[in-house]
């Protein structure tokens, strides 16, 4: 009732939430594109894909670009602006993950073996259900909604199972009688595809720790 | 008209000094513009001035019979006290300052009155710890309704805004009606003004140092202040207003300032966390002590070199 009033702070909230959203589109382009990469290799349907994601990474840029302005106008109180500023900078390397893997694979010219394919798609499932509980934890938060203790357990979980599948996809890897250089090339690839899960359990910490110092 | 320059002068040092205990956290944290802060504060310590201001400035000019140049001096020394204490940069209180400087007239008159100045001073210990109690009260109870508050963080951020505009602008209220005796409460008790003429030219000019001296104050003492979350800024406001409100009701001018200082350690209390130095601490006592009796010695010194008189020899 009381955002009438406050007319920066309602273009706010619709600027996070449309970030949010679009962190959401971001994912989805990400996993066809490497869907697609996991299937046909880096074909014109993959280059596509990633130039889809890449447009998609820069609108978050973009609206990142405009919450900050919007903060720096007096949005919000300052110490709610350092959070919510410091937040969106925290979730935003995750979008900075996804273009860095699909670059590897593009630059690179990557060629994923068959043998860690499904451990791939295992790893990449369990890092996006973390992204997507991140964003529902970003959500409670800002409504200040009880349920977010749940959910950093549940993406705690996930990135511990994360580091495991990555584990168990680097030693595949070493283990193969691979090129040496491209064991290092899908080594990069995967610690990359590790981080997502590790970064999003990291804003989700940090969701955590802004509840709690927001409660009086 | 000259006789009143030494209380706008204190009433304008007051206005400088004070308005960072009312507007100082939401200004210096850029919660609030200066000039928002600066216009509210004057308006509300303008009215708290001539709707309460009443019952000090009777306190205060009941303590001590006093000519107009008794007054002046009073007024004058001090003026000059809150000058010096804030030149060495120790926490000063205007309400103390007065009341020392009428003390040391009434020195000279050899007559005080015991009463009133016994419920001063038990006002002077009440009000650091007034603060306290009010700031570990308000906190229990609002944190109770906030916690449980439907609102999503945004509306939470602007209802959290609006209560420290609202808190500010009642301390300021509270400012004016107590701390408006200590400026001209001295000339009234001489006979130059009257009640409503005391309260309308302290407040106006308590006013005239919120908005032409104040922004520096404002933005460092702000800061200078331990760094409160936004909600316990509120508590402290909130606490400093209503702990200034009640001995206003009581007649008795107090020092913000340690009613601020009072109601950060009641925060510190309920959040238990050290708000408050021992350095700064030590200062507050150092000024309490010495405000008053640096005030009185003036007074006598002032009284002693305008009555002195050249005797020709022979």
């Amino acid at each position: 009732m009381l955002s009438f009033f406050f007319t920066k702070e309602r273009q706010l909230e619709t600027l996070i939430y449309s970030y949010l959203e679009n962190l959401g589109l971001i994912q989805k382009q990400f996993v066809k594109a490497l869907n697609m990469c996991l299937a046909k290799g880096v074909c014109d349907d993959f280059q596509f894909l990633a130039d889809q994601t890449h447009k998609y990474e820069s609108r978050a840029d973009d609206i990142r670009d405009e919450v900050n302005m919007l903060m720096y106008s007096r949005a919000l109180i300052p110490e709610s602006r350092e959070d919510i500023m410091g937040l969106l900078a925290s979730a935003d390397e995750i979008p900075r993950y996804f273009e860095l893997i699909l670059n590897l694979i593009r630059t690179q010219k990557i060629l994923i073996p068959d043998f860690i394919v499904l451990d791939i798609q295992e790893l990449i499932r369990v890092s996006m259900e973390s992204c997507d509980l991140m964003i529902k934890q970003i959500d409670v938060m800002i409504k200040k909604k009880e349920g977010i203790r749940a959910l950093l357990s549940t993406i705690d979980q996930n990135e511990s199972h994360c580091d495991h599948i990555e584990r168990r996809i680097i030693s595949k890897v070493f283990d193969s009688d691979l090129d040496p250089f491209l064991k290092l090339q899908l080594k990069e690839m995967v610690v990359c595809m590790g981080e997502i899960s590790d970064q999003a359990d990291r804003v989700s910490k940090q969701v955590n720790i802004l509840t709690m110092k927001r409660r009086v | 008209m000259f006789s009143l320059l030494g209380a706008v002068f204190l009433g304008w040092s007051l206005g400088a000094n004070d308005a960072s205990n009312v507007f100082g956290s939401a200004v210096s944290s850029r919660m609030l513009k200066f000039w928002t802060a600066a216009v509210l504060a004057s308006l509300f310590v303008l009215i708290g001035a001539l709707l309460e201001g009443r019952a000090g400035i009777e306190t205060l000019q009941g303590l001590t019979a006093l000519t107009l140049k008794k007054a002046v001096i009073s007024s004058f020394a001090a003026a000059v006290t809150v000058t010096i204490m804030t030149f060495l940069g120790l926490p000063v209180s205007t309400s103390q300052a007065a009341v020392g400087a009428i003390l040391g007239i009434g020195f000279l008159n050899r007559q005080i009155n015991v009463a009133g100045l016994g419920k001063v001073v038990a006002c002077w210990f009440g009000t650091p710890v007034g603060g306290l109690v009010i700031a570990v009260i308000i906190y229990k109870i609002l944190a109770f309704v906030y916690n449980r508050m439907n609102i999503d963080l945004f509306e939470s951020d602007i209802l959290l805004r609006l209560a420290l505009i609202a808190a500010g602008s009642y301390a300021a209220y509270a400012l004016g009606a107590n701390n408006v005796a200590n400026v001209t409460a001295v000339f009234v008790g001489a006979g130059q003004l009257s009640v409503f003429a005391a309260a309308l030219i302290g407040g106006l000019s308590i006013a005239l140092g919120i908005l032409t001296f104040s922004r520096r104050v404002m933005e460092t003492v702000g800061r200078k202040l331990v760094r409160l979350d936004p909600f316990s800024a509120l508590i402290v406001v909130l606490a400093e207003a209503i702990t200034v409100h009640f001995y206003t009701v009581l007649g008795v001018p107090v020092s913000t300032s340690q009613a601020v200082i009072g109601a950060v350690l009641g925060v510190g209390i309920v959040k238990g966390i050290n708000t408050v130095s021992r350095r700064t601490l030590t200062n507050i006592l150092i000024g309490w002590f010495l405000t008053p009796v640096v005030a009185c010695f003036i007074a006598l010194a002032l009284n002693f070199a305008i009555n002195l008189r050249y005797v020709p020899e022979g």
